[in-house]
């Protein structure tokens, strides 16, 4: 398959699980209206602002949350090390042709890195300090030119527009099981007769947490494998980031990693665990595959 | 039947009139990439074209018999800074990038430029803007090549001919300077 092939199909797969994302999502809104109310168009009333407020709250605070809690400083220029990879960025977002993004440090002796940020015009990179000493200069590249196309794609967004959302189904979802569980739901129900109709409506917002949850992780892959294939279009060196995930596939996390959970997916590679096997629990797809892919471009 | 008539001739202008909305945005937007790209490339070039003064008087102090190498490197900045089209431009920007690979080939002999600061600081520096060239000809050739899939295929090529845009056309490398560049010891 040809890279433009691969970009394309990326591109279209993500779009057809966003769809159903929000087919869940808009299932568990009037899942809620039918049981509270017995009217599935009330509670969009509820459910859209609280889906929007939840989402603008986390994207607000994206790029600060992320950054402190891998606890990542700006890369100094006057280290040799960290010029070079200064350097790099610069050169993938020429490649690219977007605005040089900030580029961070975190100290640590994995090989990483991660990109944030709320549009490409106020990106960040970061690497680990590992990733700095035992990538050779096309790795880097290559793994530059990864992280350069999650902010090209709007991956970033992707992320944490997905993520509020499930973060919203699981709330609404608790809301109702609880209300459910206290007996308050069906004051507003006038009929008593679709008793079938109610037991769906409970099963769907059980469900859905988990399926929003599974949904979610499928986008992150997607968009894992999307990055590769627009990456090296970037650098035309599909080998370089090969080799790179080659390295981190037998640099196995030491120690307790930096950083809170829900930040993984940004990563090159998951932080808190390797991932071998194909499994639908994975933020990240294997690396093998990955590896695959990327040889056969 | 005449209202309906009616109806489907306003619909298909409309739609025609949207359709061509998008598509003079989205030619004029693929133009202007092309341009900003050659900018940018430009930028570089001259960027290099100015360290190279720095490098020669780093340089200069070490390289006592080696006046052809570093005459080369001079020629071919002064090749820069005249050069009048992107061809041109990226042809003497390609004799300079070989003119500076027999300059860092030949420092290897001297021990004490290759571990003077400055020296190493600006074949970094050197090497960064080349490889930024490189990446910006590359993006001018990305942009170019998505302006021409536009024009050309349908139905852009309706309106294109309407605005009377033409194809552009990409850099080339140069033939002789994807050898590499022989040193003389």
């Amino acid at each position: 398959m040809l890279l433009e092939d691969h970009i394309r199909k990326n591109k279209r797969n993500t779009v057809l699980i966003c769809t159903f994302m929000a087919l869940l999502f808009l299932g568990v809104v009037f899942a809620f209206g039918y049981i509270f109310f017995g009217n599935i168009y009330i509670a969009l009333i509820f459910g859209l602002p609280i889906a929007l407020v939840y989402i603008a709250i986390t994207y607000s605070f994206s790029v600060k949350t992320v950054l402190s809690a891998a606890k990542a400083r700006p890369a100094n220029h006057h280290v040799r090390e960290e010029k070079l990879l200064i350097y790099k960025v610069e050169e993938m977002a020429i490649a690219a042709g977007l605005p040089t993004p900030k580029v961070y440090i975190q100290d640590s002796d994995n090989i990483n890195a991660f990109a944030t940020g709320k549009k490409p015009e106020e990106s960040v990179i970061c690497t680990t300090t590992g990733a700095l000493k035992k990538l050779k200069p096309d790795e880097l590249e290559g793994v530059m030119g990864h992280e350069m196309s999650h902010i090209q794609n709007h991956d970033i967004l992707i992320a944490t527009v997905t993520l509020a959302v499930v973060g919203s189904i699981a709330l609404i979802s608790e809301i109702l099981f609880y209300s459910l569980f206290w007996g308050g739901a069906g004051r507003g129900r006038k009929s008593e007769g679709n008793a079938i109709l109610l037991v769906l409506a409970i099963l769907l917002v059980i469900l859905a947490p988990i399926f929003s949850r599974l949904t979610y992780l499928a986008i992150s892959r997607k968009r894992e494998y999307l990055a590769d294939a627009n990456g090296s279009r970037l650098t035309r060196n599909p080998e370089g980031l090969a080799k790179a995930l080659g390295k981190i596939k037998l640099d196995i996390p030491k120690g307790k990693p930096k950083g809170s959970k829900t930040v993984a997916p940004l990563y090159i590679a998951n932080p808190f665990k390797r991932q071998t096997l194909n499994s639908i629990w994975s933020t990240h797809p294997p690396i093998d595959e990955r590896i695959r892919r990327l040889r056969s471009m | 039947m005449l209202l309906w008539i009616g109806i489907i001739v306003i619909l298909v202008v409309v739609i025609f009139l949207l359709v061509f909305w998008g598509y003079y945005n989205r030619i004029i937007r693929l133009e202007n990439r092309i341009d900003n790209s050659w900018a940018q490339i430009d930028v570089q070039l001259r960027r290099r074209a100015e360290l190279i003064p720095n490098l020669m008087e780093t340089v200069k102090g070490y390289m006592k018999h080696e006046k052809e190498v570093l005459e080369n490197v001079t020629k071919a900045r002064s090749a820069i800074m005249t050069a009048k089209t992107p061809q041109k431009n990226i042809e003497a920007d390609n004799m300079l990038t070989g003119a500076l690979k027999s300059l860092f080939a030949v420092a290897e002999n001297y021990p004490d430029l290759k571990a003077n600061q400055n020296f190493l600081n600006l074949q970094d520096e050197l090497t960064h803007t080349e490889d930024k060239i490189s990446y910006s000809r590359q993006h001018y050739n990305d942009s170019v090549l998505a302006f021409n899939n536009t024009i050309e295929t349908f139905p852009g090529i309706i309106f294109a001919k309407r605005m009377g845009k033409k194809e552009r056309e990409m850099l080339q490398i140069p033939e002789a300077t994807r050898e590499l560049p022989k040193v003389k010891f």
